[in-house]
C-alpha cells in the first residue's frame, strides 16, 4: 500500500469519527493496518507525516488524540 | 512596567527567612506583562480560594505532541496578559548540570518570548518555561533547538526520563546513572515526541537503593542500581567510627532489617549471603562500607499516584540485569512490555494498573520475564489459579 | 520570522559531559566516600585522593530569569561557571578545594541566599503548581511551601536536627504531581464536594465515554436525554479525574476545598521497605496566605516524631513501631470515619488481629 493511501485512510478515519469519539494514535494504528493487512510502523510513519503536513494535530483532553485541525 | 496590581495577601509572602516566590514573580513582573497579570490573577485565587486555570486543547509545535501544556485564563478579560499562559518544557541534560552561559541562553530566550518566569525543575525533571502565547510557540522551538535544546514529554508518551546524581557524585551508584538516562531519552525521541501510548509511562533511574530520585514512587518503569557480591568492608575505618561514638551494635548491627550484622565490640562481620542490599549500614558508615562488586540493576514496574484506582509502587519484573552499553537487554525489554501494554491498555490506563487489571502472571508470560522468587513478598494465599493445556494430563 | 535560526527536531537533551566542571569529570565514578560537614556543606573524595566541595542552597522552585542569572553570576565567580539543581529544587554550587568553601559560603550568604538542606532536618519541599497555574488545583502549592519552610527554616539551615530525614510535599490536588504519596509529611488539596456538570456545553467540549470511563468508582453514567452525563452522588469520592478530561464537570469549591495531611512514607529502601504515606488529618481549611491550621497540623507531627522517634527513625518507622492508635494519642488528632479505608487497598487496612495498645 502506498503511503499516500495510507494518509487517506488514516484521514478519512479521523474525519469519520470526528465529533463521535476520540481517536488515539494507537487505536488509529490498530483500525488502519488491521482493515489493510499493513504493519502498524507504515500507519506510524504515515501518521508522521500528517502532522508533519499539519493536515492532523494531537490534542490533550486528559489523555492524546489526533483530530482534524479546527479552521 | 512596574506594578499593576495591589497583591496584600501575597506581600505577606515576601516576609520570612526561606526565599519568596512572590519576590520572584514580582521581579519577572517589572518587565514582563505575563508575570505582572499572574500576579494579579494569583491575588485573587488567594483571595477566593480558587483556581483560574483552563487546560487542554490544541497547542504546541510543529509534528510534535508533546512538550507544551496548554493553559488559558479563565477570566482573560480581567488578565488579558495571561489569557495563553502555555508552559513549555525543555528536556533538562541529565544529573542537571549546567554552566552559567548555557543558563543564560535559555534565559535570554525566555526573555524575548515568555514570562521570565520559570520552575528548576518540573516533578518530572524538565526545565518549566512558565507561560507564554500560542503564537511564540515556534519562535521559542526553533531558537531552543538551534542551539541543542529540545522539548520533553507530555500527554500519552514517554515523559523524559531522570536520574540521581549517579556516579557523578556519588560512591553509591551502582550504575551510570546521567548515561542511562541521556540513552534511554535518545533511544525514543520518537516515543517522547509523538504520544502513542495508552498513557504516560515514566523512566527514572537510580543508583542505589536510597532511590534519591524516587524511582520506586513514580517511575512506570524504575531501574534501580544494586550489586552481587560482598559488601567491601574497610576495618580501620569501623574502627575510626566506634571511637568517634557510633554506637555500632545498636545504630548498624541493631538497625539490620536482616540481622545479618555482627559487631563483637572490635570487629564488623557481615553474611552477604542474608543481605538484602538495603544501604543502612553503608549510608551510616560511608568510610568504611562500600556497596560489591558486580554491578547491575533491580527493574521494577508500575508505580503511580493515586488516581484512577489507587496509588502503586513498583514491583520487582527482574531481579538483576547488567546495565552497559548498548543497553541491548534492556531496550528489549522495555520494547516488549510496551508492546503489550499497546496491545491491552485501556485509555489512560497505567501500566501498573493494566497489569493489576489482567495480572501480574499473565504479563510474566506475555513478556517472557524469568520467573524469580525475588519478583514477589510472598506466594498467594488463596487456592485460585490457572492451568494451561500443557499443564494438563491428559 | 524569517529571522529565525532553524529548527532541529528530536535531537534530545545537549550531552550532561559538557556541563560536568572538571573535578567531577576527572572523578566520574572514582568516588570512594563522603562526610557531611554541616547542614550547608558536603565533601566527595574519590580515590584519586581528589575531592569535591557541594554547597547547597534553596530555591523557591518558581524563579525568575533574574534569579537564574544571580545563580550564574555566584557559579562564575567561585564555581569557573558550573552548577547543579537537586530533586528538591535545591542549587548546589561545588569547589575543588576547602579553601575555597568559605569564601564561596559568604558570597552565597551576602547574596541573600539560604544555605542547607543537607543532613537529618528538613530539605526543600517538593511541590506542585497550585493557583499559579494548574487548572485542577484544590489549594496553593507555592504558598503552603513558603509559610511551612518559614516556619521550619531552622531544620533547613541546621539550626535544628531531626532523628531522620523529615521529607514534605506538597499535591495541589490528588493527581499528585510528585512523590507526595510517599513522602514523611505530605499536604494534599482535597475536594469535599462532586463536580457540578454543565449540560449545555458538555457536547461541546467533552467526549462522553472517556469521560464516563474517568471515574474510578463508576459514578458516572449517560444520560441521553440530555446528551450529556448524570453523577450518582453517593458513589463520588471527588478525585475530580472527570474534570481533567472534561472541563464541563468542574469540581472546585471555594468553601469546601481544603488540605489533607498524610504522614508516614517514604521512597529509600534503608532498613524498611518503602511505604505510603496515610491519613493523619483528612481536611484543613484554605486559610491564605499562610495556612496557619495546616502549619500547626505539621509542626504538631513533627514533635511527637521528635519527642519520640529512635534515631535514624523515619516518621513511618517511628509511627510503625509505636502503631496508629499511639500516633492519634501523641498527636491528638481526632480519629474520623475518613480515616477508615473503603477504597481499592482498604481491606489490608483494616486490623486482623487482638493486639493492640490502649
Amino acid at each position: 500500500m502506498e503511503t499516500e493511501d495510507i494518509k487517506k485512510a488514516i484521514y478519512e478515519l479521523v474525519e469519520k469519527s470526528m465529533g463521535k469519539k476520540l481517536l488515539k494514535p494507537g487505536d488509529v494504528f490498530k483500525k488502519v493496518s488491521a482493515d489493510n493487512g499493513i504493519d502498524k510502523k507504515e500507519v506510524k510513519n504515515a501518521l508522521k507525516e500528517l502532522i508533519d503536513e499539519e493536515k492532523l494535530v494531537y490534542s490533550y483532553k486528559g489523555g492524546s488524540y489526533v483530530e482534524i485541525p479546527p479552521k | 512596567m512596574g506594578k499593576k496590581y495591589d497583591t496584600p495577601l501575597l506581600d505577606d509572602l515576601e516576609s520570612g527567612v526561606f526565599p519568596s516566590f512572590v519576590t520572584e514573580m514580582k521581579r519577572a513582573a517589572e518587565q514582563s506583562e505575563y508575570a505582572n497579570d499572574l500576579l494579579g490573577q494569583l491575588e485573587l485565587s488567594f483571595k477566593e480560594n480558587l483556581t483560574h486555570w483552563k487546560h487542554g486543547g490544541i497547542v504546541g509545535v510543529r509534528g510534535y505532541g508533546g512538550g507544551v501544556i496548554g493553559r488559558y485564563s479563565d477570566i482573560p478579560d480581567q488578565f488579558p496578559g495571561i489569557a495563553h499562559f502555555h508552559t513549555v518544557r525543555v528536556n533538562q541534560p541529565s544529573g542537571w548540570f549546567y554552566t552559567a552561559d548555557a543558563l543564560r541562553e535559555i534565559c535570554d530566550i525566555w526573555d524575548k518570548y515568555g514570562s521570565r518566569l520559570t520552575n528548576m525543575h518540573g516533578s518530572t525533571g524538565d526545565i518549566i518555561l512558565l507561560g507564554t502565547k500560542t503564537e511564540n510557540l515556534e519562535p521559542i522551538f526553533a531558537e531552543l533547538s538551534s542551539r541543542g535544546w529540545d522539548l520533553g514529554g507530555s500527554g500519552s508518551a514517554m515523559r523524559t526520563p531522570n536520574c540521581c546524581v549517579g556516579q557523578a557524585r556519588c560512591e553509591w551508584a551502582n550504575i551510570d546513572t546521567m548515561a542511562i538516562t541521556n540513552e534511554i531519552t535518545q533511544h525514543y525521541q520518537d516515543e517522547m515526541h509523538r504520544p502513542a501510548f495508552p498513557y504516560k509511562f515514566k523512566f527514572k533511574i537510580a543508583g542505589c537503593a536510597v532511590d534519591c530520585i524516587a524511582s520506586i514512587a513514580r517511575a512506570d518503569m524504575s531501574v534501580i542500581g544494586t550489586w552481587k557480591g560482598d559488601i567491601q568492608i574497610d576495618a580501620a575505618e569501623v574502627t575510626n567510627y566506634a571511637k568517634g561514638g557510633m554506637d555500632i551494635a545498636e545504630e548498624i548491627a541493631g538497625l539490620c532489617p536482616t540481622g545479618c550484622i555482627t559487631w563483637d565490640g572490635s570487629s564488623l562481620t557481615i553474611d552477604n549471603s542474608n543481605c538484602s542490599r538495603c544501604m543502612h549500614c553503608i549510608a551510616k558508615m560511608p568510610k568504611a562500607l562500600r556497596p560489591g562488586k558486580e554491578k547491575g540493576a533491580t527493574i521494577l514496574l508500575g508505580s503511580k499516584a493515586p488516581i484512577v484506582t489507587g496509588a502503586l509502587l513498583s514491583w520487582v519484573i527482574v531481579p538483576f540485569i547488567k546495565m552497559e552499553p548498548p543497553y541491548d537487554e534492556f531496550f528489549d525489554l522495555v520494547d516488549r512490555v510496551w508492546e503489550w501494554w499497546d496491545d491491552h491498555g485501556k485509555n489512560r490506563e497505567r501500566i501498573g494498573e493494566l497489569i493489576e487489571r489482567l495480572g501480574f502472571p499473565a504479563f510474566i508470560k506475555a513478556t517472557e520475564l524469568d520467573l524469580h522468587p525475588q519478583m514477589i513478598k510472598e506466594p498467594r494465599r488463596d487456592p485460585f489459579f490457572f492451568w494451561s493445556e500443557e499443564d494438563i494430563i491428559k | 520570522m524569517s529571522d529565525l535560526p532553524e529548527r532541529q527536531t528530536d535531537i534530545g537533551p545537549p550531552h550532561y559531559e559538557q556541563f560536568l566542571p572538571p573535578v567531577i569529570k576527572n572523578n566520574y565514578g572514582k568516588w570512594k566516600y563522603h562526610e557531611e560537614i554541616d547542614a550547608g556543606h558536603m565533601v566527595h573524595v574519590s580515590e584519586t585522593g581528589d575531592k569535591v566541595h557541594t554547597v547547597r542552597v534553596a530555591s523557591p522552585r518558581l524563579i525568575s530569569t533574574d534569579f537564574i542569572r544571580d545563580l550564574c553570576n555566584i557559579a562564575e565567580k567561585y564555581c569557573d561557571g558550573h552548577l547543579r539543581f537537586t530533586t528538591r529544587n535545591n542549587v548546589e554550587f561545588m569547589v575543588d578545594d576547602e579553601s575555597k568553601v568559605a569564601p564561596l559560603v559568604k558570597g552565597l550568604k551576602d547574596s541573600g541566599f539560604l544555605v542547607g538542606g543537607i543532613g537529618p532536618g528538613i530539605s526543600n519541599v517538593v511541590h506542585t503548581q497550585g493557583w499559579v497555574h494548574c487548572h485542577s488545583a484544590a489549594t496553593d502549592a507555592s504558598g503552603l511551601t513558603k509559610a511551612l519552610m518559614d516556619e521550619f527554616h531552622e531544620y533547613f539551615t541546621g539550626a535544628k536536627t531531626l532523628p531522620n530525614r523529615v521529607r514534605l510535599a506538597v499535591a495541589c490536588c490528588v493527581n499528585m504531581c510528585g512523590a507526595v504519596h510517599c513522602s514523611d509529611i505530605a499536604l494534599v488539596g482535597v475536594h469535599k464536594t462532586p463536580p457540578r456538570i454543565d449540560h449545555d456545553n458538555i457536547k461541546n467540549f467533552c467526549e462522553v465515554p472517556s469521560t464516563i470511563g474517568s471515574c474510578p468508582t463508576t459514578a458516572i453514567s449517560p444520560d441521553p436525554a440530555k446528551k450529556s452525563v448524570k453523577i450518582k452522588l453517593e458513589k463520588c469520592m471527588y478525585c475530580g479525574n472527570c474534570y481533567s478530561v472534561c472541563p464541563s464537570m468542574p469540581i472546585a469549591d471555594a468553601k469546601n476545598d481544603g488540605v489533607a495531611v498524610v504522614v508516614g512514607g517514604k521512597v529509600a529502601n534503608l532498613r524498611k521497605p518503602p511505604k505510603f504515606s496515610k491519613l493523619a488529618v483528612p481536611w484543613l481549611p484554605n486559610n491564605a496566605p499562610r495556612w496557619p491550621e495546616v502549619v500547626q497540623a505539621v509542626k504538631t507531627v513533627l514533635e511527637a516524631y521528635e519527642a519520640g522517634a529512635k534515631k535514624h527513625e523515619r516518621v513511618g518507622e517511628w509511627v510503625d513501631r509505636i502503631g496508629w492508635e499511639k500516633f492519634f494519642e501523641v498527636t491528638g488528632f481526632e480519629f474520623m470515619i475518613q480515616h477508615v479505608d473503603d477504597f481499592t487497598f482498604a481491606r489490608e487496612t483494616w486490623r486482623t488481629a487482638a493486639t493492640f495498645k490502649w
